[in-house]
């Protein structure tokens, strides 16, 4: 029984260490976040930070974003294509041209939208490859 | 003869311990002028920050600063080295001779203008922390000859400049005192440590 007690333990500690993972979610999530997640790193959190807070009026946050509630298929379109002029985030008014990344897949943009979705106050689930494919060939002109 | 070893050794041990710090060291060449040793120092510059002030060695008289290079559309490693001298600019708020000096290496894009509202957008005073431009080629010359850092344009490079990513600490002489890697939060740490230490020479 203690045995089984330390196992449950040791179980539990591994679980809690792995903040990349989020538990009750399909094979299939986990893949996209933990990719997601790489790609964010590499991507996204020199401006955006690996906390998502942003930075002051500079970067706008993805932690607590009314932009991003709403927005998804622009969220989508700007990751790819990038975005200039003013954007207003919870209130406030940004004004920094972000770049795009025009060499990212459809995947991959699946994947950090999945991460960053789901990641910090969010709780959307999976978004799938289908659903950014059929966005981006919607995606308006500039954004 | 053991006891005297372990003697000195205990001795060696407690005067380790109560050594005084060694001081920073000091960059670049020295040559001795009639007796006195005479150490590399920052050229001398102008340059107009955020708030179309004249910037030159004078506006440091007196004080200790840390200086990097940047440019604000830059996606690279600029963002990392904001968030870190911002975290300088935080831990020395209470510090009355410790200044900051961010130069832009794009300073053609990077206006005095678009300086000022980066500078308020990042949320912070001009009275502690300069955003300057100038004549470019000053700015890339000083980079190279009086910080020793790497600062130049070349089109190969995704943001079109290639620039390192350097903090450099410079004392009340205008000499230069430390480098810093402004990527890495535990190089930004030992600046920390070092302004102190730094500060400390002139008490």
């Amino acid at each position: 029984m203690s045995k089984l007690s330390v196992l449950a333990v040791f179980v539990i500690v591994l679980a809690s260490c792995n903040p990349s993972k989020k538990p009750g979610r399909s094979v299939k999530f986990q893949q996209y976040f933990v990719e997601g997640d790489q790609l964010y790193t590499v991507h996204c959190s020199n401006c955006h930070q690996k906390s998502g807070k942003g930075l002051g009026l500079l970067y706008p946050p993805l932690d607590e974003s009314d932009y991003m509630e709403g927005n998804l298929s622009e969220v989508i379109c700007l990751i790819k294509n990038g975005k200039r002029g003013e954007l207003m985030v919870n209130g406030q008014q940004y004004n920094q041209a972000m770049p795009g990344i025009p060499t990212l897949t459809d995947l991959e943009i699946a994947e950090i939208a999945t991460f960053i979705y789901n990641s910090w106050s969010h709780d959307e689930g999976i978004i799938e490859v289908q659903q950014v494919t059929k966005m981006l060939q919607k995606c308006k002109e500039g954004t | 003869m053991r006891k005297i070893i372990v003697f000195v050794a205990v001795v060696g041990l407690i005067s380790s311990c109560t050594k005084t710090e060694k001081p920073l060291p000091i960059f670049g060449q020295r040559e001795v002028v009639n007796g006195d040793t005479v150490y590399h120092k920052i050229a001398n510059f102008q340059f107009v920050d955020q708030d179309s002030a004249i910037i030159t060695n004078d506006t440091f008289k007196g004080q200790i600063y840390v200086s990097d290079f940047f440019f604000t559309s830059c996606r690279t490693i600029c963002p990392i080295m904001k968030t870190q001298m911002l975290r300088v600019y935080e831990a020395t708020a209470d510090i009355p001779d410790v200044k900051l000096l961010s130069h832009s290496i794009d300073p053609e894009y990077d206006t005095v203008a678009l300086l000022h509202d980066f500078a308020n957008r990042l949320g912070v005073s001009s009275d502690r922390w300069h955003f300057v431009t100038g004549v470019k080629d000053s700015i890339y010359k000083i980079a190279q000859t009086s910080y020793f850092a790497t600062a130049m344009e070349d089109k190969s490079e995704p943001d079109g400049f290639i620039h390192s990513g350097a903090f450099l600490l410079v004392d009340k002489e205008q000499r230069l005192r430390g480098k810093y890697d402004g990527t890495k939060e535990e190089d930004v740490n030992r600046l920390l440590v070092d302004i102190k230490r730094l500060r400390k020479e002139y008490e």
